[in-house]
């Protein structure tokens, strides 16, 4: 074989995107916009597709795609990130406007887009912890929850009871700080300021607690296949007690700003209804499905870890606006207060890791661990071939689903409303690019 | 008319034209700093503390960090208009200035329809902020544009016409006069406690200050008709809009909060009752301006939808109810104007 050989040699990137664009230029053939329209209307020529700013840079691919940016008239594209105020990192919206009204709305993604689940199968089953971290990044200890559940059950090993409580414990802990920046984040893009700040405030005391038992602030690697890194001792126990009551009254200090404000209320209440039958069928969960009306909850549906000996009911709301997905967090900030009280209470002693190698090779087969996270029913299904690596290791991330509404929800309401909704929505990127 | 006269005339002009628009930067950058201290402490954060003492300095290193900033302009952007927007702003905002009686004695121009004078330059703002956001060939801007244009367009309205009361009980149509009649018959909130919440909510929605702030929505549009504009153009526009919140706030402190009259005691003559009654006036502007900040921190933004229906099914029909009222008042009981 010689450097030549038109099979084997690596490809000159310069030429490979002179030969894209020519691909393009032929594809595009005669669905250039056009500008005589403009040209007649006695446009300057450079204002030219001033509306069809934001197509993509290459064909339709789908019916969908299509139909999204054909643009009728009177109507405008605008495009909304990745860089952009509020879109929660670096989600890309497309809206196709007309005036101020919202026709129809395209989610374009990947822009946070890391690889994780080819890490992850790179990786031992004991690091694979550690990589699955900044998934979700506003609920790390949920992310470390699945794959842990999934590698027990491909081991064929138990976690110690006191182990599962401190996961429980952990998880209702991460759970709270994720819903009170919700509250925040929804506020800020309506234009609120002050609850994201308090928000923060709630959440720093909240990272202070887990950092003191797992040793980070934001990604925790507090699991181990088998049981957890560390154990909680009295101290912790006492500063948690005194975190409960500081974090009963920040909740209320944010929910008085919100909660009953007319301006909040007016333009979240009816604000991109989301059906009961809609949801299931877009495969909506969590909190979002909760607030339509659908009592479904992982920790009730399917218990995991230590939630069949505690004591709650799924919590829903009957509205499935933005309103009402508002008022689930809250709720279920207040639920998993209990759940935090129940799960100290009742809190055995003992191992917190149960004994395992340094590397694990777990027999070849398949396993499949769920939990419920602030964002709803995230999934970890691995196979393993019996060596030290995952075979296959997939996610299934519930901010990745959940977005998929955003074009079913929006059409009709106005460009405000787009932020607001998908606020309510609550997606998080780096779960959502993985 | 003698020469002297128009001598002296043109000279008062110049300088009250300069010291006021020398006035404007201090003024907002008093204001700025309000704004974070007051936003930090209901935040619960410490707020500017690096700059000068207890960062008393913040804004004015802000400030002069805009004007270190490259200017740039968009390709296809309209240049002439893209240039002369902000300062179309600034002025509208700056001469509306002119009018304000600050104490007694103490006003650049003393007009007698300094009223009207006064509302018909502010409401040239809005030409302003709709060129920048026509002139900027961006879709944030030109959104940012419209709106303004609809809300301010909208909100002049009720803001105008809350006040009409006011002068048909008065009989004047200049701010001093108003300011005169005010001492005699008490703080002009008492006689039009009605008019005030139209013409407070109207002023914010004029001054796009939380929550009306469409304009530049930062969660939605961007910076709306601000989004292009860097250096100090923006400057100018960011600066217009601090002095419009303090200017409001010295227009709802004239006419309803009696101007630089002090609540309790009558001012002495000379130059201290002028210092004096300068010192009460700014003390009451201030915390209106506070009172806007308040707003600003505790408030989210309304929707567009909701804030026309607003002005037009709320503020209008109120503004006008109250006009009627007073003037049914003023023919009933045979007031007679001090102006009239």
């Amino acid at each position: 074989m010689t450097a030549t050989d038109p099979e084997t040699r690596i490809p000159d990137p310069i030429e490979l995107d002179r030969l894209e664009e020519e691909r393009l230029a032929r594809a595009f053939g005669g669905a250039q916009p056009s500008t005589d329209g403009d040209q007649a209307a006695g446009l300057r020529p450079e204002f030219a597709g001033f509306e069809m700013v934001g197509v993509p840079d290459r064909p339709p691919q789908t019916e969908r795609e299509k139909e999204m940016y054909t643009l009728e008239e009177g109507e405008m594209l605008l495009n909304m990130g990745p860089q952009h105020p509020s879109t929660h990192g670096v989600m890309r919206l497309v809206v196709k406007i007309r005036s101020e009204m919202v026709t129809d709305l395209d989610v374009v993604l990947g822009y946070l887009h890391r690889g994780i689940e080819k890490l992850c199968e790179n990786a031992t089953y004991t690091t694979v912890l550690t990589y699955v971290d900044p998934m979700d990044y506003m609920s790390a200890m949920h992310n470390e929850h699945a794959p842990a559940i999934a590698f027990e059950k491909l081991y064929g090993i138990q976690a110690p009871k006191r182990a599962e409580y401190i996961r429980a414990l952990v998880v209702e802990l991460n759970r709270v700080f994720s819903h009170a920046l919700m509250m925040g984040f929804l506020a800020l893009d309506m234009g609120g300021i002050t609850p994201i700040l308090y928000s923060f405030i709630n959440r720093d005391e909240t990272v202070d607690l887990l950092s003191a038992i797992s040793g980070q602030r934001m990604l925790f690697n507090f699991f181990r296949v088998g049981g957890v890194n560390w154990d909680v001792n009295d101290e912790f126990i006492n500063r948690l007690s005194r975190w409960r009551v500081n974090q009963a009254k920040s909740i209320g200090d944010n929910e008085k700003l919100i909660t009953e404000n007319e301006i909040f209320v007016q333009r979240t209440k009816g604000l991109g209804v989301l059906p009961a039958e809609r949801a299931i069928s877009l495969g909506v969960s969590g909190p979002n499905l909760r607030a339509s009306g659908v009592p479904f909850d992982v920790r009730k549906a399917h218990p995991y870890s230590i939630y069949d000996e505690l004591e709650f009911d799924v919590i829903t709301q009957p509205g499935g606006d933005s309103y009402a997905r508002y008022l689930q967090r809250v709720a279920e900030i207040k639920q998993s207060l209990h759940l935090i009280d129940q799960i100290v209470d009742q809190m055995p002693h003992g191992p917190v890791q149960a004994q395992v190698p340094g590397i694990i090779r777990p027999k070849p087969g398949r396993a499949f661990g769920a939990v419920e996270s602030p964002r709803g029913f995230y999934s970890v299904y691995a196979i393993s071939d019996g060596g030290p690596n995952p075979y296959r290791f997939r996610m299934r991330d519930p901010s990745f689903i959940t977005l998929q509404v955003m074009p079913v929800l929006m059409p009709g309401h106005l460009i405000a409303d787009t932020m607001a909704v998908m606020a309510s929505l609550d997606p998080i990127m780096g779960g959502v690019d993985k | 008319m003698d020469l002297g006269t128009l001598l002296l005339g043109i000279g008062r002009f110049v300088l009250s034209t300069t010291l006021l628009l020398l006035l404007t930067v201090p003024t907002a950058f008093i204001v700025i700093q309000i704004e974070l201290k007051v936003i930090a402490l209901m935040q619960l954060r410490y707020g500017p503390n690096r700059v000068g003492p207890r960062g008393v300095f913040q804004s004015t290193i802000h400030g002069f960090k805009v004007l270190a900033k490259e200017d740039t302009t968009p390709d296809h952007a309209d240049r002439p208009v893209f240039t002369m927007a902000p300062w179309m702003v600034f002025m509208a905002a700056a001469m509306s200035m002119l009018v304000i009686p600050f104490a007694p004695g103490l006003v650049a121009i003393d007009s007698q329809i300094s009223v009207v004078y006064f509302f018909a330059v502010l409401g040239l703002s809005v030409v302003g902020l709709l060129v920048a956001g026509w002139a900027s060939y961006n879709k944030y801007s030109l959104l940012g544009g419209l709106r303004s244009a609809a809300q301010m367009v909208s909100y002049e309205i009720p803001l105008t016409l809350s006040i009409v009361g006011l002068v048909v009980l008065t009989g004047s149509l200049s701010f001093t006069g108003i300011v005169e009649w005010q001492r005699i018959h008490g703080w002009g909130f008492f006689w039009q406690f009605w008019a005030f919440p139209i013409f407070f909510i109207a002023a914010t929605a004029e001054i796009n200050r939380t929550p009306f702030d469409m304009v530049e929505a930062d969660s939605e549009i961007v910076a709306g008709f601000a989004t292009e504009y860097s250096g100090m153009r923006f400057g100018f526009f960011f600066f217009a809009e601090y002095v419009a919140l303090f200017i409001m706030s010295s227009i709802v402190v004239t006419l309803f909060f009696g101007g630089w009259l002090p609540p309790f005691f009558t001012l002495p003559d000379g130059f201290i009752g002028t210092v004096l009654g300068a010192i009460i006036f700014l003390a009451k502007t201030y915390f209106f301006v506070f009172v806007a900040v308040w707003m600003r921190t505790t408030l989210p933004r309304v929707r567009v939808d909701q804030l026309m229906g607003m002005a037009w099914k709320w503020l209008l029909p109120l503004a006008l109810v109250n006009l009627f009222l007073t003037a049914a008042i003023v023919l009933i009981f045979n007031l007679k104007p001090v102006g009239g």
